[in-house]
């Protein structure tokens, strides 16, 4: 079976391909928001050096 | 720092991993699953939206529980009540996400199938309300600027939640629309046993995905609160210098 009846001009055969389409699209995009975001929040200092308390009385 | 650096490379052999399961599990779909007698090609939307549809039932729970173990802690433990709170909001994303994938492609088999867009049955109707449930959790954490955001969030992810079975049993409760459970709905019901390995593929790697995005929005989650932490000790070392 091959795959060129999906890109047929059929309802069904339009509504199958945006149907795989749409929830890459969706899934991909919200993976590549977290990805982005990730990459635009700088580590916290005391992520990088546990001795740091948060009580600044130490 | 030992510990992120063993999560790092285990993220992505896992995401390599659910990649390659998705891909083997869209072939079984599209390639390889017979045609379905009286729907034809369009059944195949199936193996993307039944296991979307069931996975967006199971992350409102993790939502729940992690909604009440933040009510629980957040007078006795704030530090165990801040990643409660980063489970809840990494949860209710990935339901939204899950949700609108499972309505969209209900939807575009909907239109094919019966001819029609949208209905107001009872499970298209509880599925729209969870959706809007849980975008309102969203919102509201989003948009609201009390201190008491978090506390609110919680609360409503609590009355989220019972729509939840709601949503499940609809179909059983109801017999309208959608169509009766593809599992233990009956005599009737059940897959065609060529149908199973393209449908048992989807659901493994949609859950595996789904279990990545948790995890790496959980990770963003922290480390945005490690940053709030950071400049929130900024600013009292900075208002204790000024008292100087």
């Amino acid at each position: 079976m091959n795959l060129s009846w999906i890109f047929g001009s059929s309802m069904e055969a339009h509504h199958l391909l945006w149907a795989y389409l749409s929830v890459w699209l969706i899934q991909g995009g919200y993976c590549a928001w977290i990805a982005w975001q990730w990459m635009h929040t700088p580590k916290s200092s005391a992520a990088d050096d546990p001795t740091v308390s948060a009580n600044p009385e130490d | 720092m030992q510990r992120s650096r063993i999560l790092g490379p285990v993220g992505v052999v896992w995401f390599l991993l659910t990649i390659g399961v998705i891909a083997y599990a869209t072939r079984l779909a599209l390639l390889i699953a017979p045609t379905e007698a009286t729907m034809g090609n369009v059944q195949r939307i199936f193996y993307y939206h039944v296991p979307t549809s069931m996975l967006s039932l199971l992350f409102p729970y993790v939502n729940f529980a992690a909604s009440l173990c933040y009510l629980y802690w957040r007078r006795r433990d704030p530090l165990k009540a801040l990643t409660a709170d980063a489970w809840a909001i990494t949860s209710a994303e990935v339901t939204v996400v899950y949700a609108s994938i499972c309505l969209w492609t209900g939807m575009l088999w909907g239109r094919a199938a019966w001819g029609i867009w949208w209905t107001w049955d009872a499970r298209l109707t509880s599925m729209l309300l969870l959706w809007l449930l849980y975008v309102s959790y969203l919102m509201l954490r989003k948009l609201s600027s009390t201190g008491q955001t978090h506390t609110l969030a919680a609360v409503l992810s609590v009355f989220a939640a019972i729509d939840v079975p709601i949503v499940y049993m609809s179909i059983q409760w109801w017999r309208t629309q959608h169509p009766a459970p593809v599992f233990g709905g009956g005599p009737d019901s059940g897959l065609d046993k060529s149908m199973y390995p393209a449908f048992i593929f989807n659901i493994v790697g949609w859950a595996m995905w789904g279990i990545l995005l948790l995890c790496f929005r959980y990770a963003l989650e922290r480390r945005r609160q490690a940053r709030e932490q950071d400049a929130a000790l900024k600013a009292i070392e900075a208002s204790l210098e000024l008292a100087k």
